[in-house]
């Protein structure tokens, strides 16, 4: 049978330097799979303040982003921004699509189109937005809209990393539409202690689900 | 059914104006010309019993087709798609449509998108014929059974489809009801009863009729509606299912001057389509069903048929090439009457090995060859041994070109 332990395994190190002490710290978030290969694109939000606690604030984040359509998929795949971003929906392909989202955190549509004719939308509350093309159902895309005040991807290398964290608890999450582990298992809270580096090594325990690969080839027309 | 499609026809060229006008129209034209070495007997299309495109009468060098399918979004939530065809041979017109229908598929409100057609156009079968005009991506002639599907059937008629829209629930895939109500298929099954089933990539246009003598294909002979109702699943992106029930509900006793007698024909197709990675592309699809006439009384003006087929069909692409095998059987049974003579039981083994290769944005050449071994007794009334060998060679190039304003 299937063991369903936690999904996640946290190893934090804390490197502390004892002869410089500092207010704040660089942490590392690396997101590898069961196989220790490291998983680019993971969602990655950190909040200070502990499980209940509210987000510290920080330097402003960019409050505009771009999420493209090109080749018959959205560009890219999942996006993450700070709450009250405003996000354009430019179309590169030569043909019109149709963007709507019907989830609770953004309800809208943006009628057919080519090029970059519609206004950005605001995304004001945060949650998980999920995109469609109602042309092209293969279409998929993700905004996940956070008020934390550390968020971003991981990189090619698995690795997702701030600096300047502030001293103590932290919450940090991490989401993908491929991560296949249980949301609960990929909630975490750490401490980080002065003068750092920490470094938050996420294995993930369950494959990680097929993303689709674009062919725009066959995908134009239905039959 | 034709005044139908002309009012839709004036209703679609009215609107393109409006569509050209507000950047709304696609355009996907082709152009496929071929050399053909072809054995075997003289092909159903040119008055024989052939079960391929070509014979030795008529190879050489040969229109594939040319083809313009285009779509006109004439709002946010209604496109009207047409499909024109030519063949060069045969065709009761030089040029036909094959498909006209409008789509209305509102915005999605919920994790529920409803779609709707109207129109002519074919049913969510095949896992082939997935290209611009129905056209089938992977070979140049398709399987068997979606040949067929192609010369004796098409929605004349409506279609809703209720599709679940799996993303907002965290699954990577979603899931399709459709059902459709539609008339002018009574003299489906015909074709199949007289010949068997055969492999070309020639589908019947909408007014032009198929074959010689060049009859009509699309008839509404009793006045009652068909439907169909089936299944589509995608999942993650790789996995397609598909699965539909098809029963035309003609009343088999039926007959016009126009149509000729009805057929009650009737079945069950399931397929899957696996892409996994960006490479690969497997299918399997499997057909039964029969069908059933019987003008005339007793047992002499009675003839029923059960029919099946299947292929499996594998394809790898790199780059520019693409390369397929596939492997067809398909069967016939007679199971009453003797309407035809010879009993129509008979079955047959197909292989085919295809080749595309792209150079480029517009042009590309393909290559295919087709051995069929087939069994009819039929053929005895034509003076030919019920079971034969035929083979076929093609070599196509291809030109392609898209408008999209």
């Amino acid at each position: 049978m299937r063991s369903y332990l936690p999904g996640v395994v946290f190893v934090l190190q804390m490197l502390a330097s004892a002869a410089t002490p500092a207010a704040a710290a660089d942490m590392t978030v690396r997101v590898v799979d069961a196989g220790g290969r490291p998983v680019a694109d993971v969602v990655v939000t950190v909040r200070p303040g502990g499980p209940d606690g509210a987000a510290v604030p920080r330097d402003a984040p960019p409050r505009t982003a771009i999420l493209d359509q090109r080749n018959l998929a959205f560009e890219p795949r999942v996006l993450v921004v700070a709450t009250g971003t405003q996000v354009s929906f430019p179309n590169s392909d030569s043909v019109s699509h149709q963007v709507y989202s019907f989830s609770a955190a953004k309800k809208f549509q943006l009628p057919l189109y080519k090029g970059a004719p519609h206004a950005p939308v605001s995304f004001d509350r945060p949650g998980l937005v999920v995109l469609g093309c109602n042309i092209h159902d293969q279409m998929v895309g993700y905004v996940v809209v956070t008020d934390a005040p550390y968020f971003g991807k991981t990189d090619s290398a698995g690795e997702f990393r701030i600096s300047g964290m502030p001293a103590g608890p932290v919450r940090v999450s991490i989401w993908s539409p491929y991560i296949a582990d249980p949301p609960a298992a990929l909630d975490r809270n750490v401490q980080v202690i002065d003068g750092g580096p920490a470094q938050v090594r996420m294995s993930l325990t369950r494959p990680l689900r097929a993303e689709p690969e674009p062919r725009p080839g066959r995908a134009a027309w239905e039959y | 059914m034709r005044f139908l499609l002309l009012l839709s026809a004036l209703v679609a060229c009215s609107v393109a104006s409006s569509a050209v006008a507000q950047d709304r129209l696609d355009v996907d034209g082709l152009v496929d010309v071929r050399w053909v070495h072809a054995t075997g007997d003289l092909s159903y299309l040119d008055g024989g019993i052939g079960v391929l495109r070509f014979d030795p009468d008529h190879d050489g060098l040969r229109l594939g087709r040319a083809m313009l399918a285009t779509r006109l979004r004439v709002s946010d939530t209604i496109s009207v798609h047409a499909v024109l065809d030519a063949y060069g041979d045969h065709n009761g017109n030089v040029a036909d449509l094959s498909e006209l229908w409008a789509d209305v598929r509102p915005f999605p409100t919920g994790p529920i998108r409803w779609r709707a057609r109207v129109g002519a156009f074919y049913a969510p079968v095949s896992l082939e014929n997935r290209g611009p005009g129905w056209s089938d991506v992977y070979t140049i002639t398709p399987s068997a059974i979606n040949t067929w599907l192609g010369e004796e059937f098409r929605t004349i008629g409506a279609e809703i489809e209720g599709r679940w829209l799996g993303a907002d629930s965290g699954y990577g895939g979603d899931l399709a009801l459709t059902a459709a109500v539609y008339g002018w298929n009574d003299a489906a099954g015909s074709l199949l009863a007289e010949r068997g089933f055969a492999m070309t990539d020639r589908p019947a246009p909408l007014f032009g009729g198929l074959g010689m003598p060049s009859a009509g294909t699309f008839h509404e002979i009793d006045q009652r509606p068909g439907y169909y109702a089936g299944l589509d699943w995608h999942h993650h992106g790789w996995l397609d299912v598909r699965a539909l029930r098809y029963d035309n509900r003609a009343d088999p006793a039926a007959s016009s001057t126009e149509g000729g007698t009805a057929w009650s024909t009737s079945y069950t197709s399931a397929g899957v389509r696996m892409e996994p990675g960006t490479r690969w592309t497997l299918i399997a699809q499997g057909l039964s069903g029969d069908t059933l006439t019987s003008p005339g009384p007793g047992e002499g003006g009675r003839f029923q048929m059960t029919f099946r087929g299947m292929y499996a069909l594998a394809s790898f692409e790199q780059v520019h090439d693409r390369l397929t095998i596939r492997y067809d059987h398909f069967s016939e049974h007679q199971a009453a009457g003797g309407y035809y003579g010879p009993p129509s039981t008979g079955n047959g083994h197909g292989y085919t090995l295809g080749w595309t290769h792209s150079l480029g944005e517009h042009w590309e050449l393909a290559a295919e060859w087709i051995r069929l071994t087939s069994t009819f007794p039929p053929r005895i009334e034509y003076d030919l041994p019920p079971g034969f060998i035929e083979s076929q060679v093609q070599l196509a190039v291809r030109y392609r070109f898209q408008l999209r304003t």
